[in-house]
């Protein structure tokens, strides 16, 4: 539920958000009154996947008219003319279409919430899997030793006191490499299991539990101490939902798979009003190098369970969405030329989709050049026309009010494109 | 005259001084060591524990006394020896043997699964249109088939071994100190699972490159993890040539017909390969030697990643690493190698075709043309004998074994043994446990243990028999540290306030529950023999009893103030009681309430069983027990 201030100021930014002049200064006015700290607890929070394996761009968001992709991927290229014996792409605009088992993302894509760009990528020309998740995660493309990932930067950019620990939750069973550094970030694989647990002793389990919550508040180290009281303080904040029986809003259906168990659990977070602004999912399965299918098969399948979690989510948001902005990435894309197994190999540029109120939606952003080998990178790839870091920095600064990129992109100068509104 | 007597006399002085010098020299080299733990205000007992702390994974029930009787001095000089029996560990290691595979067995045994799946299509067993399709379960048989017909096995099993015989080595080992310096100097020098590429040559880098070292000379390790196969590809070194080129084929071409270079430039490279690639450089000096604040620029960088130019992996087995150099090598004959200018040292090669030939500066030295390959030794031995790496290398030490935050002093001190030493771990680690700061009363209990400490702690103090050690490692990664998975280059961040935070707290707290209530599985403990079978008489007594056992020495009384109203609780019975009856319905019995009746009944003792266990559980997720 949000609460009648929480929603004055969530329209009153979504006013700004989609840019309509002459917005009347008592509103400004208002919307800045209400942006004091401790008027209200929910804050922005933005919800990054990281589609791990490199998602073929070409293939999620296809340039249909493109004769020379029409070429080079004989039985990979599909078109957007309705026949009778396929599902054809969804014509976003003339040019570009949406693979058919992302239809889940056309609506909100005609109501420009949802932002595309293509030709997305890293100025590092590395094609390894590892090398160019590190760069994007870490933000620096062309170091290895930064300690710190993008995420944990933007935690610490966010400006204000967040008594929370739960500031920037990934659900993953390891902290991913975007989360790395100093920031409180947690890694929680399951919102079950964050509690003092002895299986089948309830009892004993809440004695432990007062014990451990006496000891740490008794100890003479600062850090176990402050630690150990932010933790029973998040077990609270969590114990107040019921958990295992979570029942999505607007009758969403999150789809029975690992990101979608993901995205449920930042609902549920969300809902809870943990205090969380930066949370992380992954999904996997991108590396198609073999036989990735067309209208069905894996490719098909990948894209489906994506749009179909991401949109779920969404609907579960229902009132809260002004609150959210969701944003995909990928390390790379994939060859232009499908290779010899029915699959794509390793390539360049890719693109990702960027859903919130705040998002300069209904767009492909970004410059796809006409795929003749001329435009290619070495001859073969997609180019790179975007760097990551100009999308990301956009969307961090909109949604977040972060706006100190030479922290969150050290060594990063580039002009931002308007995938924000 | 006067000149000449005093030239005289202070000849006389220098040879006297000398004489002096090297008698010191001889005293400390037999070992005399002095642990000035009693100027600190330590009883021997106190300083027994602590060094227990520092230098192993966590005393073990009759350590402190063990330590007391051979002397502290002693103990510690044999731990840096590192030269102690360890019949037992060794018998449980014979179980995972793959981890004394050589990088070429491993190629041939473990080969990626991109890999099988090309071989298989290749020998025909696998038809290339059926990879994703159709039924994903019969695909799947295939390929297992198939490594089991090729006595194949996947990756995953040989990252079970090493993992399984890390957490072996470090519970059980006599030789602690040196399992410890392992762990350090792997994470310096960190490598990761995470990068495919170089994933299955981790094992032999920490079991040939690391472990051998960690006592010896800086530079040795330094070169080491230079050359080795892991490194070369985590940090992207063995791509790294003088001018972009279609490897392969200029390399043969170029061998074959003299100078060719008209030949060259027809050859276009299909994908760019090469060029000057300046990871492993910049890291070397950010992270293995210099540090951050080393004083080198970001053209040293370019300049050093020149000098390493043409430092690559020698090609292995048949199939496996290496195809286009194995070719190379082929074409030149092993036997002609040398004379070539090339160096092939194990997995090592340096190939002086790749080789960038001008001049180059590094931080002021001139390494002037045509250096090949010891001109990277070279560069590498100045590294490592640097000031800043001096100090870099003693502070990262201190911080592991001393304080999150060492004093400058310790630092400086410890980095002036490094230098007059030209780089001698074991004299730097002996200025740092010499010294007032290291036995100073704020760094007692100053470090936090990492999740793999603590869990291997745990399983020392209560004497655990360990017979699926993969199932810590679960625990341990999922209290924040997934042990070969750190996916950067600078390592674990060695400080508790990377390891504490709210999630990983917690599972802490959990760990020791579940421990201590025996829900990890493999991981056998009895909590009785390790009080010699004497039944505390009260609960209370038991708090005392196994909190000096786990946590010998130290001040527990806070500890036990707070826990002791746990155990006082008046309805503790009949909580007991309810939850006893509760669990023992919910186990689902369809048979005759006889059966129903009797489980009940176990239930209820093992419940009561489990009061121990519960507070044995409570004192390993303490925070006293979470600090060294």
């Amino acid at each position: 539920m949000t609460s009648r201030r929480g929603f004055l100021k969530a329209g009153g930014l979504a006013l700004f958000g989609i840019g309509m002049g002459g917005v009347p200064g008592f509103l400004v006015d208002a919307v800045a009154g209400i942006k004091q700290p401790g008027l209200f607890e929910r804050k922005k929070i933005l919800v990054c996947i990281f589609q791990r394996g490199a998602m073929d761009g070409l293939m999620a968001v296809t340039p249909f008219t493109d004769e020379y992709l029409k070429t080079a991927r004989p039985s990979l290229f599909m078109s957007a003319a309705k026949t009778s014996a396929n599902k054809p792409l969804i014509d976003l605009d003339g040019h570009f279409g949406l693979h058919p088992s992302m239809s889940a993302f056309e609506q909100v894509f005609r109501e420009k919430r949802m932002g595309i760009v293509h030709g997305i990528g890293s100025p590092n020309n590395t094609r390894s899997h590892f090398d160019a998740q590190d760069y994007m995660e870490s933000g620096t493309p062309f170091k290895k030793g930064t300690e710190s990932g993008w995420l944990n930067r933007a935690v610490g950019l966010l400006g204000h006191d967040g008594a929370t620990p739960l500031r920037g939750v990934s659900l993953t069973s390891s902290l991913p490499r975007s989360f790395y550094g100093d920031n409180p970030a947690v890694a929680i694989s399951s919102l079950q299991d964050f509690n003092i647990q002895m299986k089948g002793n309830i009892s004993g389990a809440n004695m432990a539990a007062k014990s451990f919550e006496d000891l740490y508040d008794q100890t003479s180290s600062g850090l176990l101490k402050e630690t150990g009281k932010e933790s029973f303080e998040a077990i609270k904040m969590l114990q107040k939902t019921d958990i295992k029986n979570y029942k999505p809003a607007n009758g969403a259906t999150y789809p029975n798979s690992a990101l979608g168990n993901s995205l449920k659990q930042i609902a549920q977070l969300i809902k809870m009003n943990v205090g969380m602004e930066v949370a992380f999912a992954e999904s996997g399965g991108w590396d198609t190098h073999f036989n990735q299918g067309r209208e069905t098969g894996i490719f098909a399948r990948n894209v489906n369970d994506l749009s179909d979690s991401i949109m779920a989510f969404w609907l579960d948001m229902g009132t809260l969405q002004d609150d959210v902005t969701v944003m995909t990435m990928t390390e790379f894309g994939r060859t232009v030329k499908q290779n010899g197994t029915g699959g794509t190999d390793h390539g360049r540029a890719s693109c990702n989709f960027i859903l919130g109120n705040g998002v300069n939606g209904g767009l492909v952003h970004g410059i796809v050049k006409p795929l003749a080998i001329e435009n290619l990178e070495d001859g073969r790839d997609l180019a790179v026309t975007t760097d990551f870091r100009a999308v990301f920095s956009e969307v961090a600064d909109k949604h977040l009010r972060i706006n100190n990129d030479k922290v969150l992109f050290p060594d990063w100068s580039g002009e931002k494109i308007g995938v924000m509104s | 005259m006067k000149t000449s007597t005093r030239i005289l006399f202070s000849s006389i002085l220098v040879l006297l001084l000398a004489a002096l010098c090297s008698f010191f020299k001889k005293e400390l080299a037999a070992g005399k060591l002095v642990l000035p733990y009693k100027q600190a205000g330590l009883t021997e007992r106190q300083a027994a524990e602590h060094l227990l702390s520092r230098f192993t994974y966590g005393p073990k029930a009759g350590d402190i006394e063990r330590v007391l009787k051979i002397g502290l001095e002693k103990w510690f000089m044999q731990q840096l020896e590192g030269n102690l029996e360890d019949e037992d560990l060794n018998k449980m290691l014979i179980q995972y043997d793959d981890i004394n595979l050589s990088n070429t067995e491993v190629e041939n045994k473990y080969p990626t699964a991109a890999r099988v799946l090309r071989m298989a299509i290749k020998d025909g067993t696998i038809n290339k249109d059926s990879v994703n399709k159709g039924d994903q379960a019969a695909y799947r048989k295939q390929i297992k088939d198939y490594m089991e017909l090729n006595g194949l096995k996947p990756q995953q099993e040989l990252y079970r071994q090493f993992i399984n015989q890390k957490i072996l080595r470090a519970a059980y080992t006599n030789n602690q100190l040196r399992e410890l310096l392992t762990d350090f100097w792997f994470n310096h020098f960190n490598v990761s699972l995470t990068k495919n590429q170089c994933a299955s040559f981790i094992p032999a880098f920490e079991r040939d490159v690391i472990r051998p070292n960690v006592t010896g000379k800086f530079n040795d390790l330094l070169l080491a993890t230079a050359k080795s196969p892991a490194m070369l590809i985590y940090l992207d070194n063995f791509s790294s040539s003088g001018q972009p080129v279609a490897i392969a084929r200029k390399d043969s071409a170029l061998i074959k017909n003299g100078d060719v270079s008209n030949k060259i430039k027809k050859v276009q490279p299909k994908k760019k390969q090469g060029g000057l690639n300046e990871n492993y450089a910049r890291e070397v000096m950010e992270l293995h030697t210099l540090g951050v604040d080393g004083g080198y620029t970001q053209n040293d960088v370019t300049q050093a990643a020149r000098v390493l130019t043409g430092w690559t992996i020698a090609p292995m087995g048949e199939d496996g690493y290496g195809a286009g150099i194995k070719k190379l090598i082929d074409n030149v004959g092993e036997e002609n190698l040398e004379k070539r200018g090339f160096v092939h040292q194990g997995d090592f090669l340096f190939v002086p075709t790749r080789h960038d030939n001008e001049e180059k500066v590094v931080l002021g030295k001139r390494f002037s043309a045509n250096g090949g390959y010891d001109e990277g030794v070279a560069l590498l031995y100045m590294l490592a004998l640097h000031p800043s790496t001096a100090k870099f290398i003693s502070k990262k030490i201190a911080t592991r074994f001393v304080s999150d935050q060492p004093s400058p002093k310790l630092v400086n001190k410890m980095a002036k043994t490094f230098s007059k030493t030209d780089g001698d771990i074991k004299q730097v680690l002996i200025t740092m446990v010499s010294s007032a700061e290291f036995w100073n009363v704020d760094a007692l209990r100053e470090k936090t243990k990492s999740p793999f400490e603590l869990a291997i702690s745990a399983v020392r103090s209560l004497d655990a028999q360990i017979i699926q050690p993969y199932q810590l490692y679960s625990w341990i990664n999922k209290m924040g540290q997934k042990m070969y998975y750190y996916q950067a280059p600078t390592g674990f961040p060695d400080r508790g306030q990377y390891w504490i935070n709210t999630g990983a707290l917690l599972n802490r707290m959990n760990f020791g529950l579940a421990l201590a209530s025996q829900r990890i599985p493999g991981v056998h403990i009895d909590l009785a023999a390790l009080n010699n079978h004497h039944e505390p008489e009260s609960a209370e007594a038991a708090l005392t009893t196994y909190s000096k056992i786990i946590m010998p020495e130290r001040n527990l009384d806070a500890t036990i103030k707070r826990l002791k109203p746990m155990l006082k609780d008046p309805d503790l019975d009949k909580k007991v009681e309810m939850a006893a009856e509760k669990n023992a319905a919910m186990v689902p019995v369809n048979d005759t309430s006889g059966n129903v009746k009797k489980a009940r009944a176990g239930k209820k003792e093992e419940m009561q069983n489990s009061e121990l266990a519960q507070v044995v559980g409570v004192i390993l997720g303490s925070p006293e027990f979470q600090r060294k």
